[in-house]
């Protein structure tokens, strides 16, 4: 066993290098974001058409949301099990099945006529600046904690709006501004470079 | 000149592998191992020597029919590399 050829500030270099592994795998690659947050913009920017050329129904590129929801639920938002658990990783999992629950409550309740569909989107969005906040709090993440303040404006603004089309262009900046942006950046940085070491030493 | 820190902790590897576990709930074995770069015969060695010292737990299970080692930091090993760390601040600090 070397236990004397290491030095105190060696020591303190690998407990600091191997905390920043740790640390690293916190990252989170962002597709989760970018691929639900282009999808909300899409069901958003096509309904919005969709009423000015009164094409389908109303609903229509929502209920294909949902289903594509459904799909990419498995695969993309409910990864699968990594090699190793971190405190955050299991934050963020009960986060994103508290959030869908939410989510499915208020879909439920404005197709159940609970409340007005317009009002239902603003609390949809208010929900999205609240999944951003946690999920940029828990990981230092400044664009999404910026996005979640963003988010709950464009929230309280469609408390006010008089026409569903309206709540719809809010909805798809709420979508840009709560996902796709931070999403972006936040798999920019995940692709960034990490330096690994060896410590095959006893 | 290190008589005051862990004789466990203070090897580079036992001390890489603690590290990563104070970060972490868990981790498997081939994480550390990627992680740290070790060899698997020297990280199995190292992370049985810190099991013994009951700084780690370590659950050995199949998961759809591999083998697969999961390694957890314990209360002790906690206190212990709390210790080590503290230790060593006052080291550097003289």
């Amino acid at each position: 066993m070397k236990t004397d050829t290491i030095t105190g500030e060696e020591s303190l270099q690998i407990i600091q290098q191997m905390i920043h592994t740790a640390k690293n795998e916190q990252k989170d690659d962002g597709i989760g974001w970018i691929v639900w947050g282009w999808l909300l913009f899409a069901a958003s920017l096509f309904s919005f058409v969709n009423m000015k050329l009164n094409l389908v129904n109303p609903y229509f590129f929502w209920n294909v949301l949902g289903l594509a929801t459904i799909v990419l639920t498995k695969f993309v938002f409910f990864k699968k099990e990594k090699s190793v658990k971190t405190y955050t990783g299991e934050l963020f999992k009960k986060l994103n099945i508290g959030f869908f629950i939410s989510l499915l409550f208020i879909v439920a309740a404005i197709n159940l006529q609970a409340v007005s569909a317009m009002a239902g989107f603003a609390l949809l969005i208010n929900l999205y600046g609240f999944w951003a906040l946690i999920y940029g709090t828990a990981l230092n993440f400044r664009p999404s904690v910026i996005a979640a303040f963003i988010v709950w404006a464009l929230g309280f603004v469609a408390l006010f709006v008089k026409t569903f089309d309206v709540t719809m262009i809010i909805h798809a900046g709420a979508a840009l501004a709560g996902f796709i942006v931070p999403g972006h950046i936040a798999n920019k940085q995940f692709k960034a470079p990490a330096t690994g070491q060896n410590y095959n030493v006893s | 000149m290190f008589k005051e820190l862990d004789p466990i902790l203070h090897s580079q590897l036992r001390l890489a592998v603690m590290s990563l576990l104070i970060s972490v709930k868990e981790a498997e074995f081939t994480f550390i191992r990627e992680k740290t770069n070790a060899t698997a015969g020297n990280l199995s060695v190292q992370v049985n020597k810190l099991k013994e010292a009951g700084y780690i737990d370590v659950v050995k299970q199949f998961k759809d029919n591999y083998p697969q080692t999961i390694c957890k930091i314990t209360p002790a090993g906690i206190a212990a590399f709390d210790v080590y760390v503290k230790n060593l601040q006052s080291y550097l600090k003289k």
